[in-house]
């Protein structure tokens, strides 16, 4: 027994077992992704940007009731529309992103089929210079993905 | 440099109202400052007081000790914390029941899935709810996924805490091939909110068993990697064998939990004590040492990741198309009660203890977080080692800050 | 009129050496270092600054030399203003004595590829190469900072720790080199066919070891030991200050390699130069294989760092005094005991070569079949249920 452990310790086989960890991973495939040019393609149900179908939203505020941080901010009047039937019109509806955390409780509040207000976008570059404006979405942001200048939606799909 | 004032400061301040008792403080503080302006001599102990933290590297967050020192030898360790309280329980409180779920990810948040799993279970204690089978199976996939990421993030973590660099990017591959799964899963990586009262939001996708398959098949040899890397080398052995030792009676008495307690000996898992969801039907060990020294924490983990992919792989096998969630009332409103229900979180008992008063918000929510209770043994702990070890001894006893100061 | 006198060219080789060693260690060294140990984590290391990350170098150094360079303002400024200067001097002056190849001639000029052959060289880099420790406990103590005095403290402990049996595995080798100068070291082992490796390989191990711990490396880099210490004795350092500590450890990493190719891989000379069959290894410059040898010595440095856990500082001093100064000890005795016991100036040499050869190769076979037996015990002591 001793001198299988002095056998042990002399011959430090221990560590050339680990040398030959590192040393077989020296030639194995490298898991990087080069981000900027290669980028992870988000999964379908990836929570990333809002989107909001205006035409769709019945403007019931359960999203904004169910918001555990209360970011959704949503006011509408009545408004007769040309068949002289009154309809709820968004004034406004914005989302304060840079508190959201993403928890994707609104969508699944949401109650129309399809969802007006959803996560589901396929983005997650959404860093920005100045959060207080980028990351403040109105509904032009919301409907619009050009009016939201930093956010773009996820189309380069290249994976290493 | 030093600064001799206690932690306890403003209690002290507050003790010390009137101008009497200021002067008597007073004094007393100038007492207590060595008079003697003798330098002192070669052989007489000097003590050092090292600030530990919050900003150190190997804190694992802002964690911060104040610790005696003489030389490197510890003589004292206080932990001092709180650097990252954000009132999560005064905020369920605020809210209705569902939505609480989001803001459980962020107490302990390498461990997403077992808080989601936690709090919903309480809160399904409350209402007496059945979970579905198929619900119960994917809830225990995601739990064993979710201690496997997390017992990735503890080796690579505490491989750095020891100078191993290279463990941490092994680990960390298999851990975001992991969070890979959970992102196909529910859209999220890292703050999951994968679990609702009754059951759960989503069904798997199509495909996404047999790629876990694949890769729960692969791991073991991961993990070979991991403990041909350390398990048996020397050096890492020297700095973990003997550090920290705590025997299982002493963890009982301290409320320690989860691998700090079964690699002293204590063969207890609320896993196998008292079964939630299907646990009981399914084949697994759990492992235990007896030693309770760093070593012994160490291959408990690593065992119980092996044990982690077993059980993964009977889930898979058992699973059936079914419901995913059960009957719950859409406005939940809990008659007024007390529960408490917990389950083995990566890091030992999470349990969530809920008082409801009948309305749509839980009276009181309170949280047992594992690494908490666990911290408070490190004093013990490190008690009379080197400040080498204590590093060694943060990153064994597994603590993630956010669920520490919640 | 002659310009190329010996003292011009000597002080044309030490800008050289100067100016080129720690160009090297820039490009060369740090960036290998860094990719390489990219490589064995599965990942790709620094490629974005210039082709393939080559040009990594340049941007830290532009980087270094443009931050702020902060002085505590409790520091004990003149010490901790020598004290990277302190750490970088004696590595490159050590490089002077080191031959990088033999006599060469350039067109008309002829000349060697050393500064100097001090006829106690081997004894002057021990000397110099010590000095260089001081840097880091000066630098340690004048931060007036106290995770820093507790990295020069431990360094100070590592110095006198290694030093010893660095210098005692040396002495095993003077007793077949019979010479301190380096380039007569590398003549002998050109002369006998031998390197001193093999039978030094004690020596050669016991040198190895103590280098790593002398250069304050993984898995002996407890003066900087980040996860403990912050950054050790470097923490208050920045700027062209924190560049010459890090051109300082680099550049004794270098010292150490060229030291070891020097005493015991044969310095300048190509493998088995005597052998026939592997004549075509001259096409490659003394130089060139002086460069190659270095250069594994140095991936064994990168080797050891991205693989090995940190030694505890109480057990790298009971590594010193309870394991290597008694080997080195013993190991002198058994080399003067087979050089003297056998017959000729050099039959001992050989002899120990093989017994030292032989030993290591059955001991590593022993120790193969011990694991493997280990490993099959440990997987039948889990109860079947939990094996896959």
């Amino acid at each position: 027994m001793a001198l299988k452990r002095w056998l042990d310790r002399l011959t430090l086989l221990d560590l050339f077992d680990g040398l030959s960890v590192t040393g077989r991973h020296l030639f194995k495939k490298k898991v990087t992704i080069q981000y900027p040019e290669q980028k992870k393609l988000p999964s379908d149900r990836f929570r990333g940007m809002f989107r909001l179908d205006e035409e769709r939203c019945i403007k019931c505020t359960l999203c904004a009731i169910e918001c555990p941080i209360n970011i959704i901010y949503i006011d509408w009047h009545n408004e007769k529309n040309p068949q002289g039937k009154s309809v709820k019109v968004l004034d406004r509806f914005d989302v304060d992103l840079k508190r959201c955390m993403f928890c994707q409780l609104c969508e699944e509040a949401c109650p129309t089929n399809p969802k007006s207000i959803w996560l589901t976008t396929k983005t997650y570059e959404m860093a920005a210079y100045d959060r207080n404006d980028s990351l403040y979405l109105d509904i032009r942001k919301l409907t619009d993905w050009r009016a939201a200048e930093n956010v773009k939606p996820f189309t380069v799909v290249e994976q290493g | 440099m030093s600064d001799d004032r206690p932690i306890s400061g403003p209690e002290k301040d507050q003790a010390a109202r009137t101008a009497d008792d200021l002067k008597a403080a007073a004094l007393a503080a100038a007492e207590s400052v060595p008079v003697s302006v003798e330098p002192p001599t070669l052989f007489e102990v000097q003590e050092m007081e090292l600030n530990f933290g919050p900003q150190h590297p190997s804190t694992h967050g802002v964690l911060r000790l104040v610790i005696r020192v003489d030389g490197e030898k510890i003589l004292e360790t206080k932990p001092d914390v709180g650097y990252l309280h954000r009132g999560t329980e005064k905020l369920f409180e605020t809210e209705t029941y569902p939505m609480g779920i989001p803001h459980t990810d962020r107490l302990d948040y390498v461990a997403a899935a077992t808080n989601n799993h936690a709090f919903c279970l309480t809160i399904e204690k409350l209402l007496a709810v059945e979970i579905p089978r198929r619900a119960q199976l994917i809830r225990v996939i995601l739990d064993e996924l979710q201690r496997l990421s997390s017992h990735l993030v503890w080796l690579g973590t505490s491989g750095i805490d020891l100078g191993a660099v290279t463990p941490f990017w092994y680990a960390f591959r298999e851990r975001e091939q992991i969070l890979d799964f959970f992102e196909e899963y529910c859209g999220a990586r890292l703050t999951l909110n994968c679990m609702r009262i009754g059951g759960l939001p989503f069904d798997l996708t199509a495909g996404w068993v047999e790629r876990l398959m694949e890769f729960v098949d692969d791991l073991p040899s991961r993990i070979d990697d991991y403990e041909q890397l350390l398990t048996d080398n020397r050096i890492w052995k020297k700095r973990t064998v003997g550090i920290g030792v705590i025997s299982g009676q002493e963890c009982i008495e301290w409320g320690v939990t989860g691998p700090v307690l079964r690699a002293s000996g204590v063969e207890w898992d609320l896993r196998r004590a008292q079964p939630y969801e299907c646990y009981d039907e399914l084949d697994f060990a759990i492992p235990t040492r007896t030693n309770g020294d760093t070593y012994d924490r160490y291959v408990v983990r690593v065992q119980e990741m092996r044990q982690s992919v077993r059980i993964v792989k009977q889930c898979i096998d058992l699973l059936e198309p079914g419901d995913i969630r059960g009957k719950v009332p859409r406005v939940i409103k809990p008659i007024a009660e007390e529960v408490y229900a917990s389950i083995e979180s990566p890091k030992g008992e999470l349990g969530f203890y809920c008082v409801s008063n009948g309305t749509n918000r839980p009276y009181r929510m309170h949280v047992r977080p594992p690494s908490f209770i666990n911290l408070q043994a490190l004093p013990r702990l490190a008690k009379g080692h080197l400040v080498s070890d204590l590093v060694a001894l943060i990153g064994t006893i597994d603590i993630v800050l956010g669920e520490v100061d919640r | 009129m002659k310009v190329l006198t010996p003292t011009v060219l000597t002080y044309l080789k030490v800008v050289i050496l100067v100016a080129v060693v720690p160009a090297i260690i820039g490009f060369v060294v740090v960036l290998a270092e860094r990719r390489l140990m990219g490589f064995m984590q599965a990942r790709l290391g620094p490629n974005r600054v210039g082709p393939k990350g080559l040009l990594q170098g340049v941007a830290d150094l532009v980087k270094l030399v443009t931050k702020e360079d902060i002085t505590p303002s409790r520091a004990e400024r003149a010490v901790y203003f020598l004290a990277p200067v302190l750490a970088v001097i004696p590595a490159l002056t050590a490089l002077a004595v080191i031959p990088f190849g033999p006599a060469i001639r350039i067109g008309k000029v002829k000349t060697t590829l050393w500064v100097t052959d001090v006829n106690i060289g081997l004894l002057f880099l021990l000397a110099i190469t010590s000095i260089g420790v001081y840097g880091i406990i000066l630098g340690g103590w004048a931060s007036n900072n106290k995770y820093s005095l507790l990295g020069g403290l431990r360094s100070a402990a590592q110095l006198v720790s290694y030093e010893v049996p660095m210098g005692l595995a040396l002495v095993s080798v003077l007793l077949m080199t019979r010479s301190l100068s380096m380039v007569e070291i590398v003549h002998r082992q050109g002369r006998l066919h031998l390197w001193f490796i093999f039978p030094g390989l004690l020596a050669f191990f016991i040198y190895f070891v103590s280098g790593v711990a002398e250069t304050n490396r993984n898995p002996f880099d407890l003066p900087e030991a980040e996860s403990e210490l912050v950054s050790g004795f470097n923490t208050e350092y920045s700027g062209v200050k924190f560049a010459f500590f890090f051109l300082g450890e680099y550049a004794a990493m270098i010292v150490i390699s060229c030291v070891a190719v020097t005493v015991f891989l044969g310095g300048w000379l190509p493998p088995f130069p005597h052998v026939a069959a592997l004549k075509f290894l001259r096409i490659l410059p003394p130089l060139g294989w002086f460069l190659i040898k270095a250069g594994l010595f140095l991936f064994g440095y990168i080797w050891f760092r991205s693989t090995f856990p940190r030694y505890r500082f109480d057990q790298l001093m009971a590594l010193g005094w309870k394991w290597l100064i008694p080997i080195s000890l013993a190991n002198i005795v058994i080399v003067a005991c087979a050089i003297l016991a056998t017959p000729g100036r050099s039959n001992g040499m050989f002899v120990l070569s093989y017994i030292f050869g032989g030993l290591f190769v059955v001991m590593f076979l022993l120790a193969k079949l011990r694991q493997k037996l280990a490993r099959r015990e440990r997987l039948a002591a889990i109860p079947a249920s939990a094996v896959e």
